[in-house]
């Protein structure tokens, strides 16, 4: 069964690929613009302006005012967000098929004559701000920033793309400006999925507005990981002490990513994976265990996660460290091998259910600079890989992981002294 | 370039949006009166089978606390047939994926599996949530799993002021009480007393199976007839939760890890048997708060700039539905913004809404429910939820009741529910 019906590649004035998936099922329309240029491309002291453009670009923009937006969209009741990643912005769209001929002018407008006024990115600046100070409250988060920023120090990939405190604060209409003009010079691609209108070119093309001169993203070396402080702890009054073991590793489609994402199956998809199995079904250590690997354009984080009650902090982190230990010294199964294949053609299959999944993964895949088909060649690909081929991706890219934690005092006590006499610390 | 030869439409006025009939589940009873619901999804790559019992923490005893949610771990560790991980590891070996759900009224557990693996899934589901081993050493291994659980929940602040918000708004009702369990109860519980609570709730009368996507060719019913589903027997003496009860009222706490304040409110709304005065909470609801131009968000978030976010969620459930609402804020203005949502709750009141605010809303739950069908996941969860309680209505029928709303209709009937003197309010400020 095909997974859509038909793709067709084109392409608009100005240059920006359009992508069309056209799928039976419901008269639902989902589009993803991706920009090449997210967080990680702040400038040293505006840390979270792409995430406070984005958040602004829907607060005004062509010929309507924030409130006349926020009308149109909601009036229909569809959705639109834009948002910034690591590596991108991503502006998204869902609506029913019907009312597509009034939302899909948007996409034009918003990355083309956003308003940017100064009452509304004040606004938003303090939303952005609220959340960071929020995001506090959860000690994952905290222990999450602090791996971050062993791994990638003050790099391109070393702030939350909400930004940093007193450089978000800064953040005025001048550099937002200076940021807008550039949404999409690196890059930009246009994907829509689901039952797309006949003339949708023309629904894209606003009259008298000046041509969107763009190209599709390139291949091109992102961010580079950095490893600063080996070991990391902060202090927190709570009941569990959670811990993040993590490492940097390589881009999408890089030549050992496909080794890798292999192993994130084996290790952390489902509840047959090693993690869950040997840290949550054989010791009882955790409810939430897991391996956190997004696709990124640079050194992608390769992470294990737990959080286990204090007075297990000890056995928790030997056990830990023991299973990351355990890729470096031995080659998977072949068995192990055959479920992690399956594993990760069910997820292709899975992630491909609903109109958004199918234009989220093509446009990121293609934000990227690989091919549209990059995904199936993959799942070819994979078939070919040996236990050994993974352990050679691990022995050459997981040797020297950095470990973070965040819980009470005595916990992480515990935790250090596991770590500074395990072979991991070296 | 393409030429269009189809006119661009206007605003379109219609009702519901993207109106394409929607199609019919098919319905069938066991010989045991379990009743099994199908929607063929011909497009969908995998196929969703949700077993659902009316067996959520709200039919525990006082002593039972948390037995819902800890049996609905130990299903997973095996039946005689299945060692422990082992239905796991063939549903992944297939490419599928397993989970499962425990609230306060039901639970329900599911798996989603390519269609040429679905009559083998089907099997060692059924096998797995009916015939639980219960082994001493699992239960034992796995309680420690559940404590952890609890411990994550409470080292989160707002979910420690969500479970005392319910607690005393709903004093001496289950949906007051956690659906993790109590400490001191999970660790009193035995693999008999859960084996006694599966017993009395698994039963004939008390579950259902829902299927939806690609379902040619599959003939469940004659499978499920010679199943463990088909030999349930019905139950006997089963008294129902009592009807919830909110207690009005208002308390400040302080809580330690807090960052931010929240303004919590809850309210009880018509029970989910009532479908009609559910949808139009949906729709008020939605009114007020879901988009930036709804009532509550334009005002706190938009013009007055007190708030980070404010959320009104309607919780459907058996014995009386929660509308929850939870406002983000500084401690300094937590007042104002109580002041504030009681005053825009009083503007609703004495102007009923525009008829274009009911239409935004309508559009809003009109295509959050649409958008919903299309995974095989969702269907078979709303289709298998709904006929668990014996609503038997087809998809379309929730678009279909939205029309019978309007502005003067929510004023009369679903606002007055909302009153915010008829609320439980908590402030929960950092310590």
């Amino acid at each position: 069964m095909p997974l859509h019906a038909q793709v067709e590649s084109r392409q608009l004035p100005g240059g920006c690929p359009l992508w069309l998936l056209h799928r039976p099922g419901p008269a639902i329309l989902s589009a993803k613009l991706w920009l090449r240029g997210g967080s990680s491309g702040d400038r040293p002291g505006e840390r979270g302006a792409a995430q406070l453009l984005a958040g602004v670009l829907s607060r005004g923009c062509g010929p309507h005012s924030g409130d006349a937006l926020a009308d149109l969209v909601e009036g229909l009741g569809a959705g639109l967000r834009c948002e910034a990643a690591e590596d991108g912005t991503l502006i998204s769209l869902k609506c029913a098929s019907e009312d597509a001929p009034h939302l899909l002018p948007l996409l034009r407008h918003l990355v083309q004559q956003p308003w940017l006024v100064d009452d509304q990115i004040a606004l938003e600046r303090q939303l952005n701000l609220q959340t960071l100070q929020r995001q506090k409250e959860d000690p994952f988060q905290l222990a999450h920033d602090q791996l971050r920023q062993q791994l990638y120090g003050d790099g391109p990939y070393g702030h939350d793309a909400l930004g940093v405190e007193q450089e978000l604060k800064a953040l005025d209409r001048a550099a937002l400006e200076r940021q807008a003009s550039r949404l999409g010079s690196d890059g930009a691609v246009l994907v829509l999925a689901g039952q797309i209108p006949m003339d949708v070119e023309a629904l894209l093309e606003v009259a008298g507005q000046p041509l969107w001169t763009v190209a599709a993203p390139q291949r091109q070396q992102g961010p580079a990981g950095w490893t600063g402080e080996r070991f990391a702890a902060s202090g927190d009054e709570t009941e569990q002490l959670v811990l993040m073991l993590g490492a940097t590793t390589v881009p999408l489609g890089a030549s050992q990513a496909l080794a890798l994402r292999l192993l994130h199956c084996h290790l952390g998809i489902g509840m047959s994976s090693r993690l869950f199995v040997a840290l949550r079904e054989q010791h009882g250590l955790a409810y939430d265990v897991g391996v956190h690997h997004p696709a990124r354009l640079g050194d992608a984080p390769f992470v294990f996660h737990l959080s286990s009650s204090s007075e297990r902090a000890e056995e928790a982190t030997r056990e830990l460290l023991n299973e990351w230990q355990r890729l470096l010294e031995m080659p998977i199964s072949a068995a192990e091998l055959e479920l992690a294949l399956a594993k990760f053609s069910g997820q292709e299959a899975l992630g491909r259910q609903t109109c958004s999944q199918v234009a989220d993964r093509h446009a990121l895949v293609l934000g990227h600079g690989l091919a549209f088909d990059f995904a199936d060649r993959c799942l070819e690909q994979a078939q070919a890989l040996t236990p050994a081929d993974l352990h050679a991706a691990a022995r050459s890219l997981l040797s020297r992981p950095c470990l973070s934690l965040c819980g009470p005092a005595a916990a992480i006590a515990a935790a250090e002294r596991v770590w500074q006499s395990h072979p991991l610390a070296d | 370039m393409q030429v269009s030869t189809q006119p661009v439409t206007a605003l379109p006025h219609s009702p519901s949006p993207a109106a394409s009939p929607l199609p019919e589940p098919l319905r069938q009873q066991l010989s045991n009166g379990v009743e099994l619901v199908q929607l063929d999804l011909p497009q969908a790559p995998v196929i969703c089978i949700d077993f659902w019992c009316r067996a959520g923490s709200a039919w525990e005893s006082t002593a039972e606390s948390g037995l819902a949610h800890f049996l609905e771990h130990m299903v997973f560790k095996g039946s005689d047939q299945l060692p422990a991980g082992e239905f796991d590891r063939r549903v992944e070996a297939l490419g599928g994926n397993s989970n499962a759900a425990t609230g306060f009224d039901d639970v329900h557990y599911h798996v989603l599996i390519p269609p040429a693996a679905a009559t083998q899934a089907l099997e060692l589901l059924l096998d797995l949530v009916l015939q639980p081993r219960l082994d001493g050493g699992d239960f034992a291994m796995e309680r420690q799993v559940v404590l952890e659980e609890l411990a994550q929940s409470e080292d989160q602040p707002e979910e420690v002021a969500f479970q005392d918000l319910l607690r005393r708004a709903c004093p001496g009702h289950a949906y007051g009480l956690p659906i993790l369990g109590r400490r001191e109860a999970l660790e009193a519980h035995t693999p008999d007393s859960m084996a006694r609570f599966h017993q009395r709730q698994y039963r004939a009368d008390r579950c259902c199976l829902a299927v939806a996507g690609p379902l040619a060719g599959l003939d469940l019913l004659a499978q499920l007839e010679a199943s463990p589903l088909g030999r349930l027997q019905a139950s006997t003496d089963m008294t129902a939760p009592c009807s919830l009860a909110l207690q009005p009222g208002d308390h400040t706490l302080e809580l330690p890890r807090l960052e931010a304040a929240r303004l919590l409110m809850a309210w009880k709304l018509p029970a989910a048997a009532q479908q009609d005065a559910v949808v139009g909470a949906d729709l008020l609801t939605t009114l007020m708060a879901e988009g930036r131009r709804s009532r509550l968000v334009e005002r706190l978030r938009e013009q007055l700039r007190l708030v980070e976010s404010i959320d009104l969620d309607l919780n459907v459930l058996e014995s009386g539905s929660l509308v929850l609402l939870e406002a983000v804020c500084e401690a300094e203005v937590i007042e104002r913004v109580q002041a504030e949502v009681r005053r825009v709750w009083e503007e609703l009141s004495q102007h009923p809404a525009q008829e274009a605010e009911v239409e935004r809303a309508r559009r809003l739950v009109a295509n959050g429910y649409r958008f919903g069908l299309e995974a095989a996941g969702s269907v078979a969860g709303m289709l298998g939820n709904s006929s668990l309680w014996g609503r038997r209505h087809n998809l379309q029928a929730p678009l279909d009741w939205m029309q019978h709303w309007d502005s003067a209709r929510l004023s009369q009937e679903v606002l007055p529910l909302l009153n915010p003197e008829q609320a439980f309010c908590l402030r929960a400020v950092p310590a």
